[in-house]
Parts: structure tokens; C-alpha cells; sequence
């Protein structure tokens, strides 16, 4: 096996990679369905200080989000973040979600943003395609990394718990 | 018959000499080189998995196909990376400035002027004098100049923390010594420069693991830690390390020795006529002592640059000026840099392919989907298994740092959730992220500018790369995981 590490690497990816059962969030039309998930964002950071101790930045990451529960709206999204930080009024974000079809969820986030404090709040606001008409919540613990050497920051959503209502069921009668 | 693994080969550098028209190509070749298009082919239009974008699915289609080609020797790099870049721009997989980005990244750029420095060290003569002092204390054998490469390496790692600034200190003098040994990249006597190449190569990624400070990813890596509640400083990362990490420096020549025999054994008469020649040489010329001045200076402004604020690159780019400016290189030599040229170009490609492919979060949700996948197992058995994966998902990357930045957390969280104590999964990941930088030529900066010396082709760099990370994996699993266990208690 002369090409050993490199059919490993693929095999894993591919395993990595393989179908994984989806679930359908307009066919539970009505009611709230909840979901739990992972998300890791790397991306950049851009910092200013506004005197003394208090400083603002903004930050862009994009990441892959994988998300767990029988009411999740997808297997997985990709997910962009792009956020203003002030360290003394707190975060304000806006989140796109985008899976496999190029449908997308849109959410907005905010939090406090600080050291002690790092609890950010989603809204969805809205969805296209399958997700067209959902809305729902969604909370998480914000975790930064320190920069790369080109700048590159990562940021780890902790404990990513949300709830969703779907949207109206395609060609279902409306009440 | 050859006494090692690797079969002899005509040394290509780069790349293999490329046939010329198609229709000359034999039928293997043929067949060889439709192979990475069909592998491109089949995972593009496989579907799209659940969780991942068409353009991260379709990036990694030509980012393996073209490490694919060049593994069966179907392409050389240059040829696969100018393919992928073209592919993946035309079919607006990825946008130009991301394609194009690698060009203007430091680390790549650093390699390519640290390359022409090197040639610099050697063309004033200086290099030639180093090369015949270190013969002349450690020339009686080829282990002996491989020890003495990768032992002073180990020596000055803390004080570098950019390993690739550490790999442009070495070169010149690895380069000087198997040129001085008369090894040449062309001919059959490439064996022992090779072996130097690989060994200070591989050397690399160990003096890494062995300090926290010796390499830029460490540090980043060390902060993860933190956060998961477990601080380490620099005297607690050396008591981890340095009992697997002194086991693998002391192993490696050996077994790079077994796998690519240098054909020169021991040399009792070298050291003494290497102290004739040495001494043939007179005083130090004009050159030399430029070279040597700026070469010093270079080497202070990379081990005080974090301090000074100084740009590590820049600092290159500052020495590789006043080399010019004081004559030292001319512009006649730079034109002569046609190798140069070609690694830039297929560095910068696939470096910013490697990087895109993390920023789509394909790495990330290919390490997250492993990961996630390993509920149930033993403590033991979910520990190996994460570091072995965490070890082989590095054939991905290009960075040492980008995949601590996207993968490092996710793999401790794992580890750690499913009983694995924190100390031992933490040291594991934080050694395999040095270590793991051999597996492929591209798999860390430091590496490109030993790989580019034209010593070793391609696929020796591979099967040595992936056989030698393998034996860092068991040494670090075997001896080091019950050390760290012992120790961290």
C-alpha cells in the first residue's frame, strides 16, 4: 500500500462525509422542535481601543456547525457570523446558515460579550427554501482562541441549545 | 537491489521530467494521469453531503485529486497545483483573490527568501567553511553529521518561535555540508544530501514538540488548554516531552538511515583532511564576513522579532536587500532561481487551497463528524483513536497552525468528555500538532525549503514523511502517553 496515508485520509473523509439521515422541519409544521449543536468559526478579528479598558472590534468567522436532536432543521450548516463587539455595550451579530441545497436560515445574535459574561442569544428571523418561513431562538457560550500568526481567530460556540418553529408545510391549507 | 525502501530514482527536485506530447505517454501513463481527473470527477458529482457547502465539496474534489497525481507520480506538484488553481477559478468554486491569496502570505513568502539566503551562505564560500568545520568535528560518519544537525537544532528551538525561521538557519548549513561532502541533487550521489534534508526535515518537527516556545502554534494551542482548565507553562510542557521527544530525536537518524541510506558509511579520513582543506581556505573573505554579519543579524531579528514587534518575514526581506545591496547576491543569481520560482508558485497554490478548504469549514466538519462518531469506546480506545486521527487529518492541511485553530478544540472536547484524563489527551494533541507537520512535504513551511533542495523527489518526501510520522506516533503513544500519565498525576 504505497498510497496508505492518502486512501486513509480520503476513506476518513468520505466516511466523515457520508449521508446522514435528514430531517425534514416543514413536515412537523405547528409545533416547536428543539436542538443542540456544535459550531466552530475561524475567521478574523479586528480590534480598536475606545479608551481606558474598553475596546471594540469586529469579528467575521465562518465555520461548520453540526447540529443534533430530533427537531434539528438540518444535519449541518455552514455557518457565517459577522459581529461588532463592544466591550462595554456588548455584541450585536448576524448569522447566516447555509446547508447542503444552498438553503439558508438567518438569525440575528446578541449578548453582552464580555470575559464574565459570554451567554449570545440568536433570533432566527427567517429562512429560503426548506427553511422558508421558520423562526425559533437559539442560545450559546461564546469561547475565543488566541490569534494565529496571520491573524486567524477561532471561535467555539459552547453549549449551542436552540428551539425552532418550522414554516408552513409547502401546499398545506393555510389556517 | 537497494539497501533501503525507496527505489532509486533519477532526482527530479520538484518534479519528474515531464514526457512531451500525449500521444507519446505509454498506456500506464496514460491511465496514471486520467486517474486524478476521475477521482475530481467522482467526488464532485457525488452529492453534496448534509452540513457541507457545493464549493467546500467541490474544493476538496481538486485539492485531492491534486495531491492525488502527484503521489502516483501521474503529475509533478507544479502541474497538479496549476491545474487545481485554474479549475477551481473558472469554475468559481473560489473566488480569485482566495485562490490567489497564498501568494502574499508570510510564511510562504519566508520560505522563498529564506531558499535564495541560502544560496547566498553558500556562494560567498561561507557556507563551504561551516561545512567543512562541522565535517571536521562530526564527519566520521553520515550519522554523525545527521546527529549534529538535528541535535543543535533540538539546542537553539527554544529561543525560535518560528520553526520555519529555524528551517531558513539550518538550510544553509545542512545544504553546505552535503554539497561539501560532494553530494550533488543530479546524480547518484544525491543519497547522503537527501538523507541530511530529511533528517534536518524531520528534526524539525520534533524540536518542536520537545519546547513550547519553538514553534508559533504552541502557544495558540496551549491557550485551548487553558480554557478547558488546565494551565501549562514552559518547565511543565518540557517534563512532558522530553522523554518521548529526546527517544524520537535519538531514533530518527537511525531509522531515516534504514529507510534511505545515505551510501556513505563511516569516513575515519574526512575530519582530518576537511581540517587540511579548512585551513587551505585562508581568512574569511569580504563575502563571508557580510554574509555571516547579516546572516547573525537575521537570526537575532527572528529570535527577538515577538519582543521587538518585529514582522519575522520582513526581517528576511530586509537581509535578502542588504545581501543585494552589498553585492553579495547579484541579480544574475536570482534570475538562476528558476526552483525558486516553482515552489513559490505550487506553495502559494496549495497553501491557499488548504487554507480555503478550512475556512468553508471542511476541515472543520470533517474532524467534528469523526469525532462526534467515536461515542461508546473506552477511554484508551477513544484516545488512540483521536490522536491517530488528529495525526492523518494533517494530510489535509498546510498549516500547522490552521488546523490547531480549527480542530485542536474539538478533538480535546471529545477526548475529554468521553474519560480521557485532560493532561494526557491535552499533551497528545499538543505534541502530534508539531510532529505531524513530516507527514507531507507541504505539511508545514519549515518543510518546503529542505524538500525544494531537489535532493529527494516527491514521493520519497511522501513515503518518507508518512513511514517516519508513523514511528513519531508510536514513539509518542508507546513511551510518552504512560510518561505524561506518570508525570502529569
Amino acid at each position: 500500500m504505497r498510497h496508505a496515508p492518502l486512501l486513509l485520509c480520503l476513506v476518513l473523509a468520505t466516511a466523515a462525509c457520508g449521508q446522514a439521515k435528514e430531517s425534514s422541519p416543514g413536515a412537523t409544521a405547528g409545533g416547536s422542535l428543539d436542538f443542540q449543536g456544535s459550531w466552530n468559526g475561524l475567521g478574523s478579528r479586528h480590534t480598536i481601543a475606545l479608551g481606558g479598558d474598553r475596546l471594540g472590534s469586529i469579528v467575521n468567522l465562518k465555520g461548520s456547525m453540526l447540529l443534533a436532536g430530533s427537531g434539528r432543521p438540518g444535519v449541518g450548516f455552514q455557518s457565517e457570523v459577522i459581529g461588532l463587539n463592544d466591550s462595554g455595550t456588548g455584541f450585536q451579530g448576524r448569522s447566516v446558515w447555509t446547508d447542503e441545497h444552498g438553503d439558508q436560515v438567518f438569525s440575528s445574535l446578541q449578548g453582552e460579550g464580555t470575559a464574565a459574561n459570554n451567554r449570545i442569544d440568536g433570533t432566527i428571523l427567517s429562512g429560503t427554501g426548506r427553511y422558508a418561513g421558520m423562526t425559533g431562538s437559539y442560545q450559546f457560550s461564546w469561547q475565543w482562541v488566541m490569534e494565529g500568526e496571520d491573524g486567524a481567530v477561532q471561535g467555539r460556540a459552547v453549549d449551542l441549545r436552540g428551539r425552532i418553529q418550522p414554516g408552513p408545510v409547502p401546499g398545506a391549507p393555510s389556517r | 537491489m537497494t539497501p533501503g525502501l525507496i527505489d532509486p530514482k533519477v532526482p527530479d527536485g520538484v518534479a519528474p521530467k515531464p514526457p512531451g506530447l500525449i500521444r507519446e505517454l505509454g498506456t500506464g501513463l496514460r491511465i496514471k494521469r486520467a486517474a486524478p481527473f476521475a477521482l475530481a470527477l467522482a467526488i464532485w458529482f457525488f452529492p453534496v453531503p448534509a452540513g457541507l457547502t457545493a464549493p467546500a465539496w467541490h474544493l476538496f474534489a481538486v485539492f485531492a485529486a491534486a495531491i492525488a497525481s502527484v503521489l502516483i507520480n501521474a503529475f509533478p506538484l507544479l502541474t497538479a497545483s496549476m491545474l487545481a488553481v485554474g479549475a477551481i477559478v473558472l469554475t468559481g468554486t473560489i473566488k480569485p483573490e482566495q485562490a490567489y491569496s497564498g501568494f502574499a502570505n508570510s510564511s510562504v513568502l519566508l520560505v522563498v527568501i529564506a531558499f535564495i539566503v541560502a544560496q547566498a551562505v553558500v556562494k560567498s564560500g561561507l557556507g563551504r567553511r561551516v561545512s567543512l568545520f562541522m565535517v571536521s568535528r562530526f564527519g566520521g560518519s553520515s550519522l554523525g553529521l545527521a546527529y549534529s544537525i538535528v541535535l543543535t537544532d533540538a539546542v537553539i528551538a527554544p529561543a525560535f518561535p518560528s520553526n520555519t525561521a529555524r528551517g531558513g538557519v539550518l538550510f544553509p548549513i545542512v545544504l553546505s555540508v552535503a554539497q561539501g561532502a560532494g553530494s550533488k541533487p543530479e546524480d547518484e550521489t544525491r543519497y547522503l544530501g537527501g538523507y541530511l534534508m530529511f533528517c534536518s526535515m524531520a528534526g524539525l518537527a520534533v524540536s518542536s514538540a520537545l519546547w513550547m516556545t519553538a514553534t508559533s502554534c504552541n502557544p495558540i494551542a496551549v491557550q485551548i488548554i487553558k480554557q478547558a482548565g488546565l494551565d501549562i507553562d514552559f518547565a511543565k510542557w518540557f517534563l512532558a516531552s522530553a522523554v518521548p521527544s529526546l527517544l524520537a530525536i535519538l531514533l530518527l537518524p537511525l531509522i531515516v538511515a534504514k529507510l534511505f541510506p545515505p551510501r556513505v558509511g563511516k569516513t575515519p579520513e574526512a575530519p582530518a583532511a576537511a581540517r587540511k582543506e579548512l585551513a587551505g581556505m585562508g581568512r574569511m573573505s569580504r563575502e563571508e564576513w557580510i554574509t555571516a554579519g547579516t546572516f547573525l543579524l537575521m537570526v537575532a531579528g527572528w529570535i527577538f522579532g515577538n519582543q521587538l514587534h518585529l514582522n519575522t518575514t520582513s526581517v528576511a526581506f530586509m537581509g535578502f536587500g542588504v545581501l543585494l545591496f552589498l553585492g553579495v547576491i547579484t541579480l544574475d543569481d536570482i534570475t538562476k532561481q528558476g526552483d525558486t520560482l516553482v515552489t513559490f508558485f505550487w506553495l502559494a497554490v496549495l497553501f491557499a487551497m488548504s487554507a480555503q478548504l478550512n475556512e468553508m469549514g471542511f476541515m472543520g466538519y470533517v474532524g467534528q463528524r469523526l469525532a462526534a462518531g467515536l461515542g461508546g469506546l473506552s477511554w484508551m480506545t477513544l484516545y488512540m483513536t483521536l490522536v491517530v486521527l488528529y495525526v492523518v487529518i494533517h494530510y489535509m492541511f498546510v498549516s500547522q497552525t490552521s488546523q490547531v485553530l480549527a480542530l485542536f478544540g474539538v478533538f480535546l472536547d471529545v477526548g475529554t468528555k468521553g474519560g480521557v484524563p485532560l493532561p494526557l489527551m491535552a499533551f497528545a494533541l499538543l505534541f502530534a500538532s508539531s510532529y505531524f507537520s513530516v507527514i507531507t512535504p507541504q505539511g508545514g513551511s519549515q518543510n518546503i525549503i529542505f524538500a525544494a533542495s531537489g535532493y529527494l523527489t516527491q514521493r520519497e518526501l511522501y513515503k518518507l514523511g508518512g513511514i517516519i510520522t508513523l514511528a513519531f506516533l508510536a514513539i509518542y503513544l508507546v513511551v510518552g502517553s504512560p510518561w505524561v500519565y506518570f508525570v502529569m498525576r
